[in-house]
């Protein structure tokens, strides 16, 4: 008899969960029998890219699958640094966010090293950290939003990584200038400090601690930004992280190459050519579907939280998971808060009037219906 | 006993009675190193002789027997791996008799079965699992022995600020969790405690062996505040008993927070783990309010043994429910059916055919779980078998002579609906006095039906 396969697999391992992503639509609609679904539950922008990336998509030659991708990204890093006034070494670009944080975790933690976040935040810094074998320690939010002072006590001399979600998803809240400068003061350059910043352009203040400058000024900070939100190539998986020289250099050593395709390259350097109405465009679709969220849920006596970003989580009367499965039933798809720690709320994507109003007509009824005793 | 260096001796032995010995000393060792005192040293080694001889004698001979001793905290396990060949294990069944007298024929098997029998009495629990093609593992413990303690009635009113955290390693939580579980004792009825509760160095043991995982309600003076547990139940739920809250005054705000506290702090702790949905069969009434989705409920005997109570269940998916597909025997689709929809949930229901007499092996077994201070008895299909009807009804009478002058157990059946072959015995089980009462999403290998003998209280 064969060695069970369990016993060849590490401890940490065996132990973690594999993240199950939810079916497709045309699955997920024979099985909740509806003949329409309105995805609410992945952030995504549902403007679509902006014209010009629209254009590079639209020219895609079929026969140019053939080739295989630029490796490094060649163009696309060239794009980012005339962007943003940097040499394109200084830019690493990774199959999504997700990729990136694996890598900058594989580049500086070793056995017995943790890394720091926030316990109510983006789930895949504690699940890389954990599947990697390191420990994640984690720091309950403070008001919504990630709590500095907590972080710097955390701090231990196998502290390697600190990751700071601004604004943190799924809450909006975002650290001002000021208490950025305290906390990195305190870390002093004893550990990394990942700003990731996916939510960055629906921010419009100007107390708004931006990466990209912070960087240059604390060495040890690395940037994370992606095309999946604001510029809609979530489909396309393209993120990036940017940094000083070394640290990039450090990061690209344990990173895969090729990782990014053909089409999600160009189209990611196209949509920052012409990306200023498109940013305007989103930020009012979103502040209109706040103008027609908010006060609806306030009128169902909901509480709620909506920062930067283009969702807002509202707490419901019963468990997240049961409204999830009714609203499912109305063809409305939204995110459960249980796996982000947050139970009994979900988190509902901001996008254009008519689906916004669909889903405030099934949320109501679903909350009727659960108010009633109506529902499971 | 720490949780996460289980200690663990595996040998593969040809199946030859010549290698009796060696597993016989090897369990004698290992029992003794794992920490049972002689009485279940003995019991141990005895169901490790029993159990190999019966199987070098029918079990399959292309490949070694696989004896595995571990040491799981509160007890000692051993699992035999082995081909089926011409294994039949009915005597280990709860209703099992051995016949000796049957005739000359059979003499020989008969006897063989004793010693299974013996072996299965001698241990605390016994189970079987198919572990592939034909390739079975059979499982027996033996527990380490516990004093059985008095529940605490000491009235308390906590002070403010409570804090609930995961009860570390060492003296200190191991004594604040057995305080924990005797004041539980005292307040709760026995039906929402777990039976360690009343050997409550077993529970801290339970807990540290992580068996039960376990958080932990303090008030400022850092007395024990309330508690909840939880364990696994299949490789996709959890089953949780709490909260528990130790105010004297349960209707107080504070009482109530500190039930919201736990409450919050063990759907973060099992948020982000293997488990898709959280259940309980024994909630307490301090379960707060819009937190779980009922499930239905059981009508069990009254605590004093008279009347009729309802016991609900309560549970939650931890995440999306992504679907899924259930068998069914047609008789059982309008009730599936209606509970499905009732909990808005999505499957697929598909038709599971009861198998041809002749794929079957002649016998069927039944894992039963009786706790007798909580008067409830569950049976689960292991392996079918020709007899299942029959097998199933002996139980029944069985479980209900155990009673002697008390009332007879509340039976329970659970089928898990990812097997056709267990959703194909519905017939036979309705025929037998069992009616379907909940489904239990997710705690099997799939959604659990538990099924209710509606004849228990006669």
């Amino acid at each position: 008899m064969s060695l069970p396969i369990a016993e060849l697999v590490p401890p940490h391992i065996r132990a973690f969960e594999a993240y199950v992503p939810s079916r497709p639509d045309a699955e997920l609609m024979r099985t909740y029998k509806v003949d329409h679904l309105h995805r609410l539950n992945n952030n995504e922008n549902a403007l679509g890219p902006p014209p010009a990336a629209r254009r590079v998509l639209e020219s895609f030659e079929p026969p140019s699958a053939a080739a295989y991708p630029s490796g490094d990204c060649f163009f696309l890093r060239q794009t980012l640094g005339e962007r943003f006034g940097k040499d394109p070494e200084r830019f690493l670009v990774g199959n999504g966010s997700c990729e990136v944080i694996a890598s900058v975790i594989k580049a500086f933690c070793d056995k017995g090293d943790n890394i720091i976040t926030a316990d109510k935040t983006f789930a895949v810094y504690e699940w890389v950290a954990e599947f990697s074998g390191f420990q994640a320690r984690l720091i309950p939010l403070r008001n919504q939003g990630f709590d500095s002072e907590a972080m710097l006590r955390a701090m231990n001399g196998r502290t390697k990584i600190l990751f700071v979600c601004n604004p943190n998803n799924p809450t909006g809240t975002w650290w001002k200038r000021d208490e950025m400068e305290r906390f990195l003061r305190g870390v002093a350059g004893r550990a990394i400090v990942v700003l990731d910043e996916a939510y960055r352009e629906y921010v419009d203040d100007e107390d708004f601690p931006d990466g990209m400058e912070i960087m240059e000024r604390h060495k040890n900070v690395v940037v994370f930004r992606t095309f999946s939100k604001m510029y809609a190539l979530a489909g396309l998986r393209v993120g990036y992280v940017c940094g000083q020289k070394d640290a990039v250099d450090y990061i690209r050593r344990t990173h895969i190459v090729y990782s990014v395709n053909s089409l999600g390259q160009p189209a990611a350097a196209a949509a920052l050519l012409d990306d200023a109405e498109h940013i305007r465009s989103t930020q009012a679709m979103v502040a209109e579907a706040k103008a027609l969220l908010l006060p609806a849920f306030d009128e169902l006596g909901l509480p709620y939280v909506c920062g930067a970003g283009n969702f807002a989580m509202v707490q419901t009367p019963a468990s997240d998971s049961l409204i999830y499965r009714q609203l499912m039933r109305r063809g409305v798809m939204v995110r459960t808060m249980t796996g982000f720690r947050f139970p009994n709320w979900i988190r509902v994507s901001l996008v254009q009037q008519p689906v916004m109003r669909d889903f405030l007509s099934a949320f109501r009824d679903v909350v009727d219906l659960v108010r009633q005793g109506g529902a499971a | 006993m720490p949780a996460h260096s289980p200690q663990c001796l595996t040998l593969e032995l040809p199946p030859d009675v010549a290698y009796l010995p060696t597993a016989a000393s090897a369990a004698e060792n290992a029992a003794q190193v794992f920490g049972l005192d002689r009485n279940g040293t003995l019991k141990l080694s005895l169901a490790v002789e029993e159990f190999f001889a019966y199987l070098c004698r029918f079990a399959g001979r292309e490949e070694p027997l696989r004896l595995t001793l571990s040491q799981g905290g509160t007890f000692v396990r051993v699992a035999f791996r082995f081909r089926a060949g011409d294994v039949s294990l009915r005597a280990l069944n709860f209703a099992a008799q051995v016949d000796l007298a049957s005739g000359p024929d059979s003499l020989s098997d008969q006897a063989a079965e004793l010693g299974l029998l013996v072996a299965s009495r001698t241990t605390d629990r016994c189970s079987m699992e198919s572990s592939g093609s034909g390739v079975y593992v059979l499982t027996a413990e033996v527990d380490r022995q516990y004093p059985e303690a008095a529940p605490l009635c000491t009235p308390q009113f906590l002070i403010p600020p409570i804090s609930v955290s995961r009860p570390e390693d060492g003296p200190l939580a191991k004594g604040l969790l057995q305080h924990a579980a005797l004041l539980a004792a005292e307040r709760y009825p026995v039906r929402a405690c777990p039976a360690s509760f009343f050997r409550p160095e077993r529970f801290a043991d339970m807990v540290t062996a992580g068996q039960y995982q376990a958080l932990l309600a303090q008030d400022a003076t850092g007395k024990p505040a309330g508690l909840l547990c939880w364990r696994a139940s299949g490789p996709k739920s959890v089953v949780f008993s709490g909260p528990y809250v130790f105010d004297a005054a349960p209707d107080r705000v504070l009482a109530k927070e500190t039930a919201r506290l736990l409450a919050e702090r063990f759907l973060s702790a099992v948020a982000r783990t293997e488990a898709v949905c959280a259940f309980s069969e024994r909630p307490t009434s301090d379960v707060p309010e819009g937190w779980f989705e009922s499930l239905g409920s059981l009508t069990l005997r009254g605590e004093d043994g008279e009347g009729e109570s309802p016991q609900a269940a309560l549970f939650r998916h931890l995440r999306e429910d992504v679907g899924g597909a259930v068998w069914c025997h047609p008789d059982l689709t309008p009730f599936l059916e209606r509970q499905y929809n009732l909990l808005a949930f999505s499957r697929d229901i598909l038709k599971a055919e009861p198998t041809q007499t002749h794929h079957t092996t002649e016998h069927s077994l039944l894992a039963t779980s009786l706790d007798r201070r909580r008067g409830l008895a569950i049976l689960r299909p292991l392996l079918d078998g020709q007899d299942f009807a029959t097998n199933l009804a002996a139980h029944v009478s069985a479980l209900k002579e155990q009673a002697q002058e008390g009332p007879p157990p509340d039976i329970l059946l659970h089928l898990d609906l990812s097997e056709p072959w267990q959703a194909a015995l519905y017939p036979a089980i309705r025929g037998c006095g069992f009616e379907p009462r909940l489904i239990l999403p997710h705690a099997g290998a799939s959604d659990l039906l538990v099924c209710q003998h509606v004849t228990a209280h006669s």
